[in-house]
């Protein structure tokens, strides 16, 4: 088996020394983290790696020898040296890993490798480089299929890679001292390029936790006071589950909550979600406070409300011309005249009673749209919530003559079907689930042909109605499923996961990539690690918030089949409608 | 030729089973294979005044037809006032109701367990939903062009007719989908009346032509074979006369078609069974002639 050595790329240039790192027996790996310079004393460099170890529970050891010659021959004296250093830091295999000739000549000897002590040759080696910093801070998102093999030279399996990540992320210890430090070991690796920033980060950190606890009790305090026996009481929740606002203000209580809890973040995609959650309140926030200043800056309320009522005046007359002109003879379809009538009239005094209704709402509708406005410093998608909530109040009466239409028309087609059963001597068999024949009685029969008689000639004018009213309440259902969509993409758009996307790809990846910087006969392999970043659609599927729950969740076929047979559509699930 | 030298080499008869192994290829058959043809086993031979009979049953059923058409011409023209024509109903209801439990002296109400109580009860619901829902009737398909409704009341007509069960036995029979179709041209029909009593009325002569008068036919025909023929006869000259007064072109066509039905066709059948040629043999399907339905209980 072929012996993998990772060695990190901002070592290449230390100088001669021992290499600290780990051996990953499965994949015959060994992962180099850092060098040790030359002079050290061997009981400290022990302690050392016994200290990361506890800290970060990886097993470090020494796993060779490192040994850059700047001049041209090599040193005989500091290659015995290096291999007597063999005897001190027992390890199978012990590498020898040389740098020689300014760099452009690599060499690497396994002793002790392979481990079966018949092998005839030595084993071949592969030098594979890594930026130290890129896989420290990257997190390995390890794909739901097999990588393609044809994609990479020779891509090492899903566990071998995410061995060498976990085992670079838990020995940070290791990186923590920096050049300047003068200790008793001195170590090469990546160092951060600066600490400046880093009072503020840790005032921050102080800062934070009184806060959170502080913000957590307000919000346990409020949960509290809306979990109260008050609110239970009937009416109250069933308007809440119907009110869009409510269930946005739910679930961005949910959100801070969820942020302020006073626990740590367990793993990286848990802190990955509260920061998600933070930044997308952030802009939610921002949003409402600029459409809010939009909104004062111009007096739009003003006009808004002035507008408000002669529009629904407007809607109003237009339903009327709409239910005189379906009073008539509509497109010259053959409607049951008495029927229609009664049905027209019976509309047109619902829309009476709307438009009185209305008229007595005027004088507050530029209070009512003046709170609402100020709602919107709660964030944008609440002032969306809410001006859906106010486009399904100003509809009502849409949505009862559709509910009327939808009733009458699901009656009317149950009815016609079994009674075309009937007609033809069948039944609904509902133990075997299945149409039987059966023998009716006269009387049964007579009377079921004469109902189907009726309403088949009934038939075409409540479908019309039907077909009417069905298309003015999906008229409104797009309107407020668009502005349910526009609340969904800021609810769960993992805004601080795109945006690291953007500015710092290696921070998720999804995998590597190798590139071949040289090949010599008799030298070994040297390969060059390049971390893949993840591609945007998997960044937005894995880091997704959890949406508010109020979208249908209807195909279009079942949309068409409920349309056809009179069942009512709603833009919320029902979640009622589930538990039966 | 080619059977011969198999029959000389060895002297093998060819046997009629395929678990034995035979020098003969698959599809051998022997000389003795048309032996067992057979012709017209199942041919029936009819009589021609017995089918003239059994015909008489499709009369009745186009007589209904043509009576029910007449009476509605009748009342559409305003020459046949409705409550004389409930009267006669109501009394020939009446006395069919009484000859239908004399006829064979109350047995078949015996047998089927129906009591008086429940009949009643069928004839008040006719009764009350006709009379009930004939307003709705009567302006159900006011917007709806007269001849629509008269092509649909044909078509519904027609199917009646050929779904009525005549006593075949036939995949395609149905008595319940042929009375749903009469009762829905009647419907057709009596909302092109000019008042709702009108309607009510025709909808309950509807029921009663389609629905009654078969079942007193049926038992008629049963126990007494000759006043049958006579009540057949009867009939067959009252719904001609009625078709008469109306257009003399339509009776006489509708005389044809009754004459054809009840003599040119039996003739024809019975002419026609001198052609027959069934042939049955050892090719046949298999039949299974034993009772099975004692194993499937």
């Amino acid at each position: 088996m072929v012996l993998k050595v990772f060695f990190p790329t901002c070592c290449t240039s230390a100088e001669s020394g021992l290499l600290v790192g780990r051996w990953v027996p499965e994949q015959s790996s060994a992962v180099v983290l850092a060098v040790v310079h030359f002079p050290f004393i061997p009981i400290q460099v022990k302690e050392l790696l016994a200290r990361v170890q506890q800290a970060g529970r990886v097993g470090l050891a020494v796993l060779g020898t490192w040994c850059h010659c700047r001049l041209q021959e090599p040193e005989e004296g500091l290659g015995r040296f290096l291999e007597g250093l063999g005897a001190i830091f027992t390890h199978e295999p012990w590498l020898q890993l040389c740098r020689e000739r300014g760099g452009s000549v690599w060499s690497c000897k396994a002793l002790g490798w392979p481990m079966s002590p018949g092998a005839p040759s030595p084993a071949p080696v592969m030098l594979i480089f890594y930026d130290q910093r890129h896989v420290l801070l990257s997190q390995l998102h390890t794909p739901a299929t097999l990588p393609d093999p044809q994609a990479g030279d020779a891509p090492p399996s899903v566990g071998g890679l995410a061995a060498v990540f976990d085992t670079v992320a838990r020995s940070e210890l290791l990186f923590r001292s920096d050049r300047f430090h003068e200790g008793p070991v001195q170590l090469s690796h990546w160092q951060s390029e600066g600490i400046e920033a880093s009072i503020l980060v840790e005032l921050a950190k102080q800062a934070s936790g009184p806060t959170c606890l502080m913000l957590s009790f307000l919000l346990s305090l409020l949960s509290a006071v809306g979990a109260c026996r008050l609110f239970r009481l009937w009416p109250l929740p069933f308007i809440c589950s119907k009110l869009s606002t409510c269930e946005q203000a739910r679930h961005r209580l949910g959100h801070l909550t969820f942020l302020f809890s006073p626990r740590k973040a367990e793993s990286p995609v848990q802190l990955m979600r509260k920061v998600n959650v933070f930044f997308s309140l952030l802009l939610d926030v921002a949003l409402g406070l600029a459409l809010l200043a939009w909104l004062r800056a111009e007096n739009c309320i003003g006009q808004l409300a002035d507008a408000l009522v002669p529009v629904a005046d407007c809607v109003a007359e237009e339903l009327q011309h709409l239910l005189q002109w379906l009073m008539g003879a509509p497109a010259g379809l053959k409607m049951n005249r008495a029927l229609d009538q009664v049905l027209g009239r019976f509309f047109l005094y619902h829309i009476h009673l709307w438009i009185s209704y209305i008229h007595l709402m005027s004088p507050f509708v530029e209070g009512i749209l003046w709170h609402v406005g100020l709602s919107a410093c709660l964030g944008l998608t609440v002032a969306l919530s809410l001006l859906s909530d106010i486009i399904a109040l100003l509809t009502f009466h849409i949505y009862c003559f559709y509910v009327y239409g939808a009733r009458l028309y699901c009656l009317k087609i149950h009815g016609l079907s079994s009674l075309w059963r009937l007609f033809r001597g069948k039944k609904w068999n509902v133990l075997r689930q299945r149409v039987d024949s059966c023998s009716y009685d006269l009387d049964q029969l007579f009377i079921g042909t004469l109902l189907f008689t009726i309403l088949v000639f009934l038939l075409p004018t409540i479908a019309l109605y039907y077909l009417v009213f069905t298309l003015l309440r999906l008229l409104v259902v797009a309107v407020q499923g668009s502005l349910h969509l526009l609340i969904d993409l800021i609810n769960s758009l993992p805004l601080y996961s795109v945006g690291l996307r953007l500015c710092r790809p290696y921070r998720l990846a999804a995998g590597v990539k190798f590139r071949v910087l040289d090949h010599e006969a008799g030298k070994p392999l040297r390969l060059l690690m390049q971390i893949n970043p993840l591609s945007y659609s998997r960044v937005v599927c894995t880091y997704r918030l959890p949406s508010c729950g109020c979208r249908p969740r209807l195909s279009w076929s079942a949309l068409c089949r409920k349309l056809f047979f009179g069942e009512l559509i709603y833009p919320w699930r029902q979640k009622a409608g589930k538990q039966d | 030729m080619c059977d011969q030298p198999v029959r000389n080499t060895n002297e093998v008869r060819w046997q009629k089973v395929l678990y034995k192994r035979q020098p003969f290829p698959d599809n051998y058959v022997d000389q003795r294979f048309l032996e067992e043809l057979r012709k017209n086993i199942y041919a029936r031979k009819y009589q021609y005044w017995a089918v003239v009979f059994e015909s008489s049953v499709v009369i009745q059923q186009l007589c209904s037809v043509c009576v029910f058409v007449v009476i509605w011409w009748y009342m559409d023209e305003g020459l046949l006032a409705p409550l004389w024509l409930f009267g006669t109903g109501l009394a020939s209801s009446l006395i069919g109701y009484i000859l239908f439990d004399f006829i064979d002296g109350g047995k078949g109400r015996k047998k089927s367990g129906r009591t008086r109580w429940a009949d009643l009860k069928s004839a008040l619901v006719f009764i009350t939903f006709t009379y009930g829902f004939s307003p709705v009737l009567k302006t159900l398909t006011e917007s709806v062009s007269t001849d629509t409704i008269y092509a649909m009341s044909v078509f519904m007509l027609l199917g009646h007719l050929i779904f009525f069960d005549y006593g075949a036995n036939a995949a395609i029979v149905s008595s319940t989908l042929s009375l749903n179709m009469a009762i829905f041209a009647s419907v057709c029909l009596a909302s092109r009346l000019p008042r709702s009593l009108h309607a009510f009325i025709m909808v309950t002569f509807a029921i009663q032509i389609f629905a009654l008068w078969p079942m007193l036919q049926k038992k008629l025909k049963a126990c007494t074979p000759r006043s049958y023929v006579g009540v057949t006869l009867l009939f067959a000259f009252s719904a001609l006369g009625g078709l008469l007064s109306i257009s003399g072109v339509g009776a006489v066509l509708f005389a044809l078609l009754l004459v054809s039905v009840s003599f040119l066709c039996p003739f024809y059948l019975i002419r026609l069974q001198l052609f027959k040629e069934n042939i049955h043999g050892p090719w046949d399907e298999a039949e299974i002639k034993e009772d099975l339905s004692r194993f499937l209980s």
